[in-house]
């Protein structure tokens, strides 16, 4: 068990890829191409309908890999890396996992968040 | 925007795995700017004409492909020989084939290769649906040319793809390489998938990208496709859904689930980005991604199809002339036997009728000839006069009895002329599709029939067509349940409930269906505490597999017929017949231009032809048939022309006016007649009275949804009975309709009015009439009416109402061929019930043709005084066979079953004095449960047995079988003649347990006597000599035990056990009714027999229960308010007491409108006596409901649709309709006929 996700705040570039986030009282820009892909969910236990016209988003869920640099941060400053989510319909997002070389936070969460 | 095409596409005919209809894909394709589309299902062409239609609709270009799995039958050792026990072939992969098309090739080759491959696939005798490499190899050229006929697209569910987990590196290159050495050049290329799953895995841009560098590696055209599965991205869960029914595990057990939900029908936009994305990841540039783009479209622009060039589209085909045996043209050749036919079917003619007849065969051959049908008539008479010559029973049906033609080349029974029946309703060259002639055939002689069919023109030209089973509500239900691991019998107790919706309505039925109320509560509940949200789900999954194909079965009656290229334009597979079975449906024959001709299994045909073997098996002269059967005299006294000298009846030759035949058919006690035996035709002959044929083509006829609905049967009777003067809208119509009283019932009138008031054609008039009810086509067609009937000097008023009828009733009518061809059977099997019923109901009991279960029919032999002959291991035998016996005073068996309650023209009734001879009707052996065939045939070829140890050496019937035979009386022969021997006194339940303390019988040859060695006469020394210790079992636990091994109630009725509780109660009996004073509330009791939702008046469901009590049935109708009272009591429950009032239908019929109902069987539910006098009983008070619109003909249409039911299609039972990968399963005994037209709820056994 792991720490709960934490909300964080992204600008999208005009391809709906991240750019900017607000996170933890910071500022991020993206320094490397992000990674993208799409995570299974088992949504039979998770969810309480699945009414046909309901169903986009249902089986699986957008993850993003993005390295970030602290804005104004030093340029030598190691990446920091962060699997992001993004929620649909709303396209809100949340941080699910922070790769740190010492410890590794992995958080699943309530859908609609 | 770059346009792109989807080369990898399944649809929802890929059984268990395709989520969108063809329909659906090609519309969201085109709306996306695509112009071309490809379907590739999996296993084979399911929805291949479908997607082409749809193409076509949407303007643009279909592609074919298939969806194949790749097996490696590692087995097949080099140079080893062929090995006895090579291991069944795996699959390894899975692979799509694409034909190409004319474009590129010799048209049609690519299609022709496609077929061959597909059915090449399920050729294998073991193992898996698919191909190995070498076999795929060896398909994709085409043979005339040697070129490329075929693309193969080694993509992401390849062994190639599936080497590449764990980067891997040479795995998928050894298999890769070994497909480019199998594969002829020019025939592969790699497919590019990314469905943007987690690096590394099935389906990530990982796996994509290392394809992607494969491909280039080994110099093959790599394409960009999306592996399509639904339409949208709101279909992803569905496909989840199918995934769990398919491997019928819950989905949180499911291995190998999709691993995203990304495999939709991606836009061009999205396509392009995704390639945009692999090809970054491979570390490439926009050289690379226009690369792949350009070689996606080049494989489409190869693949595309012409469907008339490539699958000759709309051409029909018909087996060549040589195979006919034609030595002159088709043409001539139909001419020469009609005229042939003229003075056979019409001797000694002349004059003006002969020239009427000769004006109608000229039209008749004129149109047929200017469509260039002439061989297909042929044809279907071939197979006509083939079936004749085996022997066995057929009679032509449908539109196909409006032809003269077919009338003189003995095709069909009916004489168009003398019926009155139009032409133009069968064919005209306003429609050049292949018409259909439908032909019943005795269904126990169905396969036999088919095999003859494919001997007769060869394998290379028939095939069987099959049909797509589609999910309804409790399918549904029980699917979704499994796939959220749902308690199973909670789930069946849930789909139980579910009557004959769409499950696309579930949601909605769950507020409006009183039989639902408690699972609706449960739902309501759930959401109340919050938890339990599974029940919402199975709802909303429920509603995802409405209608989606669920597998491929034999269709019950198509069977294919073509010329020598058959096998190019469909593929087939087997069927559960061993006959080979086109992958194409109903819907796929006339865009094919396939020539289908239906020879349906009739039931009833097969129990007519066995009661006429009976007949003549008890009665082997004509003396003593004509006295049997009460015949008249004949013209020589010595009794008609229709029995024989050898005593066997001529069906077909009975003149069509016999008084017993009607009289029996006016006292409604028509149990066991064809399409006249449902409660509501029962009702409905009781009301009509009919006293001709044609009355009774009129009465099949009004017994449709069309004039259900639209109100048009009380007109009628009223007319006929002359309650209410005839009225016609306009003299000029009296011709037409005055065969109805002024009523339109028939096709056939609505083109006569058509044709009197607009002055169109009547080929014309058919197609007016075909649009009709098509609220896109209807309003032109009532423009041209109005306009014409103007033109030709018809008042506004008349045009009005005139316009009114054929607007409400034209779309449902019923072709009046369609009811002459079912009036026959109706009136042959009336005819036999009423001169040799003993023998007909054995008929019955023998092939089980009705909407009911068998054990009414033994009620009603019981009720018409017709012994019921026990089980005998000495006189039964495989079949239920009749027996003459002596009469015993008051019937067979302890409940009284003379005639009553009016049971007329049965020959029995009134002549069974003590002693006299009567005929019974033996139970067969063929249904003691767990009784096996070969044991059967054992019984049957030792008999008779002197003893029980004569019995148990020679037929060797296991234990427990030979415990149920004593259980059931069958032994009871052999003990009585013991015990005359010695005089012991013990009992049948002595006798069960003696049976049941013997030690199994040893196995092993040794054991068997050996050859003219005589076991020791010990049976009267074992059976006279059981000690009587044991009380005898009661008549109810001997009913019981009959219900329990028999499925029958064979000694009483299983209603005489509560004989006391009803009397308490003061229950009426079904005798008494008729009796009782219209609106008299009464209580009844019996056992279900039928449960039927029949389209009714106003569009409230309305729901028919019959029960029987052992005097008869009892028809009740549940409207709304007691069907609300009733709640889940309407279609559970097997044994009822219902509270209702007398409802008189007519001089000799009566029904009950229920007003509440209780379950017999819980009988601290039931009320008390003296119930009726309850002051605080719920009344009726049902009225009409004010201002409720009338629902409008276009609504009911889909109403019924939607609920399935439409019974146009006819009511006799197709015999056989089974699912072809259900065979050998477990059904239902009284499901076995196919869709049978109404159904009924059969109560399960309670064996254990």
């Amino acid at each position: 068990m792991g720490t709960f996700s934490e909300g964080i705040e992204v600008v999208e570039t005009a391809a709906g890829l991240p750019l900017h986030l607000a996170w933890r009282g910071g500022r991020y820009t993206l320094a490397a191409e992000p990674l993208r892909w799409y995570r299974r969910r088992n949504w039979w236990d998770e969810e309480t309908r699945a009414a046909p016209g309901t169903g986009a988003g249902l089986v699986d869920r957008e993850i993003w890999r993005v390295q970030v640099r602290r804005d104004g941060g030093s340029r030598n400053a190691p990446l920091l890396t962060l699997d992001l989510v993004r929620y649909l319909p709303s396209g809100r997002w949340r941080v699910i996992k922070i790769h740190d070389a010492l410890t590794e936070t992995v958080e699943e969460l309530e859908p609609g968040a | 925007m770059p346009k792109f095409v989807h080369l990898h596409a399944a649809s929802a005919y890929s059984a268990h795995y395709g989520v969108s209809w063809p329909d659906d894909l090609v519309q969201a394709a085109a709306a996306d700017g695509a112009d071309a589309l490809a379907a590739t299902d999996r296993d084979g062409l399911y929805g291949a004409i479908k997607h082409v239609q749809a193409c076509m609709a949407a303007g643009i270009d279909p592609i074919l492909g298939v969806d194949l799995a790749i097996l490696d039958d590692a087995g097949q050792g080099s140079g080893a020989g062929p090995s006895r026990s090579r291991p069944a072939p795996v699959e390894t992969g899975r692979v799509v084939v694409l034909a190409h098309g004319g474009r590129a090739l010799r048209a049609g080759a690519g299609y022709a290769a496609l077929c061959r491959l597909v059915s090449a696939a399920h050729a294998r005798q073991q193992g898996p649906v698919g191909l190995t490499l070498a076999e795929l190899a060896g398909g994709v050229l085409d043979p005339e040319t040697g070129e490329p006929a075929l693309t193969v697209l080694v993509g992401p569910f390849s062994d190639v793809a599936g080497a590449m987990g764990g980067r891997r590196y040479l795995a998928p290159r050894t298999r890769f390489a070994a497909w480019l050495h199998a594969m002829p050049a020019g025939t592969l290329a790699v497919e590019v998938v990314s469905h943007f799953s987690e690096p590394g895995g099935p389906l990530s841009t990982t796996r994509a990208v290392r394809m992607l560098k494969l491909a280039e590696e080994f110099g093959v055209p790599a394409v960009l496709a999306n592996a399509v599965r639904y339409c949208t991205a709101d279909d992803a869960p569905t496909a989840d859904v199918l995934d769990a029914a398919r491997a019928i595990t819950p989905l949180g057990r499911l291995p190998g689930l999709q691993p995203t939900g990304q495999g939709w029908l991606k836009s061009g936009a999205d396509m392009h980005r995704a390639g945009r994305e692999i090809v970054g990841q491979g570390g490439y540039g926009t050289a690379e991604l226009e690369q792949l783009w350009a070689n996606t479209l080049k494989v489409a622009d190869k693949c595309r199809l012409d469907p008339a060039a490539d699958l000759g589209w709309k051409r029909p085909v018909t087996p060549e002339a040589a195979v006919l045996g034609l030595s002159q043209a088709p043409a001539r050749e139909l001419w020469q036997r009609a005229e042939a036919g003229l003075s056979l079917r019409f001797p000694g003619i002349g004059g003006g009728r002969l020239a009427a007849v000769r004006d109608r065969l000229t039209m008749e051959m004129d149109t047929i000839n200017d469509l260039g049908f002439a061989s297909y008539f042929l044809t279907v008479a071939e197979v006509s006069e083939m079936i004749r010559g085996m022997g066995v029973r057929r009679a032509a049906r449908g539109s196909g009895a409006s032809s003269l033609v077919n009338y003189l080349l003995g095709i069909s029974a009916v004489d168009p002329i003398a019926n009155d029946l139009l032409f133009e309703r069968f064919l005209s060259r306003d429609r050049s599709t292949l018409p259909d002639i439908d032909l019943d055939v005795e269904s126990a002689e169905r396969h036999n029939v088919y095999h003859r069919i494919f001997e007769r023109f060869g394998p290379r030209r028939v095939t069987l067509m099959s049909m797509q089973n589609g999910y309804r509500a409790r399918g549904a239900v029980r699917d979704a349940g499994l796939a959220l691991g749902m308690d199973p019998e909670d789930v069946d107790g849930i789909a139980k409930q579910l009557w004959r919706f769409s499950a696309r309505s579930f949601r909605e039925a769950l507020v409006e269906k009183p039989e639902l109320r408690d699972f609706a509560a449960r739902v309501e509940q759930a959401h109340e505490l919050g938890g339990g949200t599974q029940l919402d789900l199975l709802v909303d999954l429920t509603e995802r597999l409405d209608r989606l194909p669920r597998h491929i079965s034999m269709h019950p009656c198509g069977v294919i017929l073509g010329d020598a290229t058959l096998l190019d334009r469909t593929p087939v597979q087997p069927s559960g017949l061993g006959l080979p079975m086109s992958q194409f449906d109903k819907h796929d024959m006339d865009p094919m231009g396939m020539l289908k001709l239906d020879v349906l299994g009739v039931r009833m045909q097969s129990a007519m032809a066995y009661a006429v073997r009976e007949v003549v098996r008890l009665h082997p002269s004509k003396a003593e048939v004509v006295a049997a059967g009460r015949h008249p005299a004949g013209p020589d006294g010595r009794g008609p022309d229709y029995v024989g000298e050898d005593g066997r009846i001529d069906l077909d030759a009975v003149p069509l006016d016999d008084e017993p035949t009607f009289e029996l058919i006016r006292s409604t006690h028509t149990l066991g007649c064809f399409q006249i035996e449902s409660p509501g035709q029962r009702e409905l002959v009781g009301k009509m009275a009919p006293r001709e044929f044609n009355d009774l083509i009129i009465d099949i006829s009004l017994f449709r949804p069309g004039p259900m609905k639209s109100n048009m049967v009380k007109p009628y009777l009223e007319n006929r009975h002359g309650f209410a003067p005839e009225h016609y809208a306009h003299p000029d119509l009296k011709p037409a309709l005055a065969e109805t009283h002024g009523v339109t019932v028939f096709h056939e009138q609505v083109l006569r009015t058509f044709h009197v008031m607009t002055g169109c054609s009547l080929s014309h008039a058919d197609e007016h009439r075909r649009r009709l009810g098509n609220p896109e086509q209807e309003p032109a067609v009532e423009a041209f009416f109005r306009t014409s009937a103007r033109a030709k000097g018809y008042g506004p008023e008349t045009i009005e109402e005139v316009w009114e009828t054929l607007k409400a009733f034209g779309s449902f009518g019923f072709c009046k061929a369609h009811g002459a061809a079912f009036a026959m059977p109706t009136y042959q099997s009336a005819w036999l019930k009423a001169h040799h019923p003993a023998e007909f109901l054995a008929g019955l009991w023998e092939h089980d043709p009705g909407m009911y279960p068998r054990r009414l029919l033994v009620a009603e032999a019981r009720r018409m005084g017709i012994p019921i002959l026990p089980l005998d291991v000495n006189a039964s035998t495989g079949s239920y066979r009749a027996e003459r016996t002596r009469a015993v005073p008051g019937g067979s068996g302890g409940n009284s079953g003379g005639a009553t309650g009016g049971a007329t023209g049965c020959a029995t009734a009134g002549r069974e004095a003590a002693g006299e001879e009567v005929t019974g009707i033996r139970l067969s052996l063929a249904d003691v449960y767990g009784l096996s065939g070969t044991e059967l045939k054992r019984i049957v070829a030792g008999q008779p047995y002197d003893s029980l140890a004569d019995l148990r050496s020679r037929a060797r019937v296991s234990r427990p079988v030979l415990k149920r035979l004593a259980q059931l009386g069958a032994l009871d022969s052999l003990q009585r003649s013991a015990q005359q021997a010695t005089g012991n006194t013990a009992n049948r339940a002595d006798l069960v347990a003696h049976v049941n303390s013997l030690p199994a019988p040893k196995s092993g040859r040794h054991n068997e006597p050996m050859e003219g060695q005589l076991h020791l006469p010990l049976g009267e020394l074992e059976l006279g000599t059981l000690p009587a210790r044991l009380p005898a079992p009661t008549q109810a636990e001997t009913v019981r035990t009959e219900l329990d091994l028999l499925a029958l109630d064979a000694s009483a009725h299983l209603m005489d056990s509560y004989a006391p509780l009803l009397a308490e109660l003061g229950v009426t009996t079904s005798d008494r009714l008729l009796g009782l004073r219209n609106n008299s509330e009464v209580l009844v009791a019996g056992v279900r027999v039928a449960t039927q939702t029949p389209p009714m008046r106003g569009g409230r469901r309305v729901v028919f229960i019959s029960i029987d009590d052992g005097t008869g049935c009892v028809d009740a109708t549940f409207f709304h308010e007691a069907q609300d009272r009733s709640g889940p009591l309407l279609f559970g429950t097997r044994m009822l007491l219902i509270r209702g009032l007398t409802r008189r239908t007519g001089p000799r019929g009566i029904s009950l409108q229920a007003l509440e109902a209780w379950d017999l069987g819980r009988p601290e539910t039931l009320p008390g006596p003296g119930c009726l006098q309850d002051p605080r009983r719920p009344q009726d008070s049902r009225h009409p409901a004010p201002g409720k619109p009338e629902p409008t003909v276009a609504g009911l249409a889909r109403l019924m649709e939607s609920e399935g039911l439409d019974h146009r299609t006819g009511q006799a039972a197709p015999e056989g309709a089974c699912p072809a990968g259900l065979v050998g399963a477990a059904r239902n005994r009284y499901d076995q006929g196919g869709p049978q037209q109404p159904p009924y709820v059969a109560w399960t056994r309670g064996h254990t």
